[in-house]
């Protein structure tokens, strides 16, 4: 296949202003138990091939699944006669923030390749789990596994030449509590799917899914008689896996330059973290500290170069409280006068590579949760994603979650069901006044982030220790 | 898979390779170009070719899928192996899996050669018209434009062979100078009906109007809603509450209301591939034929749809809403929302508003609580204040948190206008609607 690809960006040299090649092949397993039964067992295999040029000064973009020399040049035409095209409306010349030609390889480190386990081995663990949880008014219990082999070549017309094998492994289960009229999930170890990371099956094993189980299910029922969340303002503690949804939604995305810039304007939105702001606004209190690091050991956003072959890198976005950075691709980092940190990824070969999350990390501070949790007179905990919702320019949030226990005079009390809070981003962030010590520190796989158009579903993930905010406003959901 | 006959050919392609096994298989073909524009230049422009065939092989209740995206007869047989050696050793479903026997279709997807052949430029050209219209009045513009052609084929062992094919025209577009806004869209399956003027004009009277915009406090107001905003509600509707998979488990609104009369005479909602302003699908992932489906009529609960797995499963009938098998653990969605049109114009709904609130567009709706079909969600691009009848000034963005129930319950008018909408699987095609039970939780600053 490289040899093909040479080929073509040799017919496309002279051309072309700039040129990337990128080949993906992937394999993915997906096996999904309901209520001890087996309920689907997937398999797919998906390569391509897809051509972007800088032609003038104007972005032209094809994409094949068809990968002969004779089809892909007829790809790469298409490519060429786009850019024609995207030239009409050209304001100024797209320009690209200097890389350097990297010639290498990747390869995520495995400890068990996930495609060489038993297809029995699988299957027993999701039955047997999805079996286990089915207790009292536990009606329905969802386990799944998903494991993705992406092999991926990129050359450039500056000469780079990377090619990066990454493996990806996940899953979780669900536990329903369904009563008359109303009914109550568990979620473990996450909500929406389980947790992800870049690893071989020994990830599914430390997750220990089966042990957790039926403890998951107890919980489901217990929630199912908890009376509603109370409402009104709280101190509240938010558990790290809800954590990292909210460092998600209200930091990742609004520090995406290509949303800032408005690229995602009339879809996704925009962004209040304008350029005027960088280095010059106050995002939170002085524990907060925010990193991208596409180097964390294991994190679902963790590679060896982004799809423009730019190294993995770690930037701080949030330091001390101070917006200090974005995640950029070439082409948005050039318009700042930055070097790209290596956040362009594209979901497929059939995709375009956007400026997207990697591990978005919030650091941790050096609180114990007891002494997180005893320093509240009248609050809540909150864990597990249920719900989810931010305005247009990423200010506005209300989140759901699975649990919320009652914190009073310093102790963790009662279970709550439906809670929700509200806030408004940076005010929230202000509230924070303290985060619990890395020994709580975990860093959250999140495989569903959406972008674009056409849309791209990209995996990113999110480390995060327990923290605590301060006079945020809580309800419940009817 | 140009034809029917290379449609054919691949079915006896995969026969001979599962010659001791039954089977499904899905092919979809298609070619897919997009154009994306903001800060009023094209800054995103796309085009890829792409086949994806998935093969589920069934083998005395036990199931296995496999999915590829090339058809030569290594990559077939290679991947089928696979299938094969996991269907071997997976446990019974807890049902009979019987497949769909031939069937008849009576629609068929809408064909637009001209949207087929819609080139690059040609997006371009009409892109650089609206540009520059805007441009001219202070005004940037971002946006996407999309022109597709797919081939569907669903077949199976028993003789089921569906083949369809199908073209689509979807275009968004946000205009923007400081803190005016607006937003339009338009979805088709044939670009000779696509007006860059008509979208142009609608884009700058809203943000005309969006300017200056007040702070009003949340609460319970009455709100006339867009037909873009009603095809978002109704999307998320039938999702977390006409599922039928949700329905039998006992996790829908649905499930302790069917036949009970919940909503005003005038609600009445179906899944209708035969509408005249929906883009029909004449067929589901297993081949079932579409049929009209009532969710909502004349105000009465009646029932959500069911996919092939949830009919077989309960012993319901298929409702001709299965999705493809990487999806089935959701069950089924309605496939062409519709919601009945009223008596009512847009104007005399306005008009007849003491006080109240008309919502152009949601932003990042998502279900609360599914019992009670709780919707969360903002308002941008353009939300106003009515009073006295009169559209009067542009309010800031606002959350809410509303339910659908209560919402529907509170409907008293509803326009004849109906327009068609982008939404989850095909389609939505919705009215204004004017309700005066709508949930506001909180406000922004801009």
């Amino acid at each position: 296949m490289k040899e093909i690809l040479k080929d073509i960006l040799d017919y496309l040299e002279l051309k072309v202003n700039y040129a990337d090649l990128r080949f993906v092949q992937s394999e993915e397993e997906s096996i999904q138990a309901e209520n001890g039964i087996l309920s689907s067992y997937n398999v797919s295999t998906n390569r391509g091939v897809g051509i972007r040029v800088l032609v003038n000064g104007a972005w032209g973009f094809a994409a094949s699944n068809e990968l002969d020399k004779q089809s892909l040049l007829k790809t790469t035409n298409k490519a060429l006669d786009i850019a024609q095209a995207s030239a009409l409306t050209k304001k100024e010349e797209i320009g690209l923030a200097s890389e350097d030609k990297h010639i290498a390889t990747y390869i995520t480190p495995v400890t068990k390749d996930p495609f060489k386990i038993s297809h029995s081995e699988k299957i027993d663990l999701l039955v047997t789990s999805t079996k286990v949880m089915l207790k009292d008014r536990v009606k329905k219990s969802e386990g799944s596994l998903s494991f993705y082999k992406t092999h991926k070549i990129f050359l450039s017309t500056e000469g780079s030449e990377i090619e990066q094998t990454i493996f990806e492994s996940g899953g979780g289960i669900t536990a329903y509590a369904i009563g008359e009229g109303d009914f109550q999930k568990r979620s473990y170890p996450s909500s929406f799917g389980g947790d992800y990371s870049t690893s071989g099956y020994e990830f599914i094993e430390e997750m220990k899914l089966l042990e957790n189980a039926e403890r998951v299910a107890e919980e489901a029922n217990q929630l199912l008689v908890a009376p509603s969340s109370p409402t009104g303002i709280r101190d509240i503690v938010l558990g790290g896996s809800q954590l990292a949804l909210q460092v998600h939604e209200s930091c990742g995305h609004p520090v995406e330059l290509d949303r800032v810039l408005g690229k995602e304007i009339s879809y996704a939105g925009g962004s209040f973290l304008t350029p005027d702001k960088l280095n010059n606004f106050t995002y939170g209190s002085p524990e907060v500290t925010i990193v991208a690091d596409a180097t964390v050991p294991g994190g679902l956003g963790t590679f060896g170069y982004d799809d423009e072959g730019v190294p993995a890198a770690k930037t701080y976005l949030v330091n001390k409280g101070k917006f200090v950075g974005y995640l950029t691709s070439r082409e948005d980092a050039f318009k700042l006068g930055l070097k790209s940190n290596g956040a362009a990824r594209a979901e497929n070969w059939n995709r375009i590579p956007l400026v997207r999350m990697t591990n978005i990390n919030l650091l941790p501070g050096n609180l114990e949760l007891d002494e997180l949790i005893g320093d509240i007179k009248e609050g809540l905990y909150l864990d597990y994603n249920k719900s989810w919702s931010i305005d247009d320019k990423r200010l506005n949030f209300q989140f759901g979650t699975e649990v919320a226990r009652e914190i009073k005079n310093g102790k963790l009390g009662r279970l709550y069901k439906n809670a929700v809070y509200q806030g408004i981003t940076p005010e929230f962030w202000k509230s924070c006044d303290g985060i619990t010590h890395k020994k709580y520190w975990k860093v959250w796989g999140v495989p569903n982030c959406g972008k674009g158009q056409p849309e791209q579903v990209m995996h990113v993930a999110h480390g995060t220790s327990p923290a605590r905010f301060r006079k945020v406003k809580v309800g419940a959901s009817k | 898979m140009k034809d029917i006959n290379s449609g054919k050919e691949l079915v006896n392609k995969v026969k001979n390779i599962l010659k001791n096994y039954d089977f499904e298989i899905i092919a979809l073909e298609g070619k897919s170009e997009l154009t994306r524009f903001a800060e009023s230049y094209i800054h995103q422009n796309v085009a890829e070719t792409d086949l994806n065939l998935t093969v589920k092989v069934v083998n005395e209740d036990r199931i296995s899928a496999v999915e590829m995206n090339s058809i030569d007869d290594h990559t077939i047989s290679e991947n089928i192996e696979k299938a094969i050696e996991i269907v071997k050793i997976t446990p019974k479903l807890d049902y009979h899996y019987r497949l769909l026997t031939p069937q008849l279709y009576r629609i068929k997807s809408k064909f637009s050669e001209q949207t087929a052949n819609f080139t690059p430029i040609n997006r371009a050209q009409l892109v650089n018209q609206l540009i520059e219209e805007v441009n001219r009045r202070g005004y940037e513009a971002a946006g996407a434009f999309k022109t597709e052609a797919t081939t569907l084929l669903v077949a199976n062992s028993e003789g089921v062979f569906a083949f369809d094919r199908g073209t689509k025209v979807d275009f968004n577009c946000v205009i923007t100078r400081d803190n005016s806004t607006a937003h339009a869209s338009f979805i088709d399956s044939d670009i000779n009906n696509f007006n860059i003027n008509k979208i142009t004009d609608e884009l700058l009277e809203t943000a005309l109007k969006n300017v200056e915009q007040i702070d009003i406090e949340p609460g319970v107001y009455t709100v006339i809603l867009s037909p873009e905003a009603v095809a978002h509600i109704l999307s998320y509707t039938g999702y977390s509450a006409f599922n039928g998979k949700m329905i039998m488990e006992g996790k829908s609104f649905v499930c302790h209301n069917r036949s009970k009369k919940i909503f005003p005479e005038t609600i009445t909602v179906s899944d209708d591939p035969f509408d005249k302003l929906t883009m029909p699908l004449p067929f589901d992932l297993v081949g079932y034929p579409r049929e009209k489906i009532y969710l909502i009529k004349n105000g009465v609960i009646k029932d959500g749809v069911y996919d092939h797995l949830t009919a077989l499963k309960y012993n319901r009938k298929c409702t001709g809403n299965t999705l493809p098998p990487e999806q089935a653990s959701f069950g089924a969605l309605p496939f062409n929302l519709v919601m009945k049109e009223g008596d009512s114009s847009f104007e005399e709904m306005i008009s007849s508003t003491k006080k109240g609130i008309y919502i152009s567009r949601l932003h990042y709706v998502n279900v609360l609580n599914p019992m009670s079909v709780q919707l969360t969600g903002m308002t941008r691009d353009g939300t106003f204040l009515i009073e006295d009848g009169k559209l009067l000034r542009a309010i800031k963005n606002m959350r809410f948190n509303t339910s659908v129930v209560d919402m529907l319950k509170a409907v008293d008018m509803i326009s004849k206008e109906q327009q068609t909408k982008s939404g989850f699987v095909g389609p939505v095609v919705a009215p204004y609607l004017r309700t005066n039970n709508f949930t506001f939780s909180s406000k922004t600053k801009f």
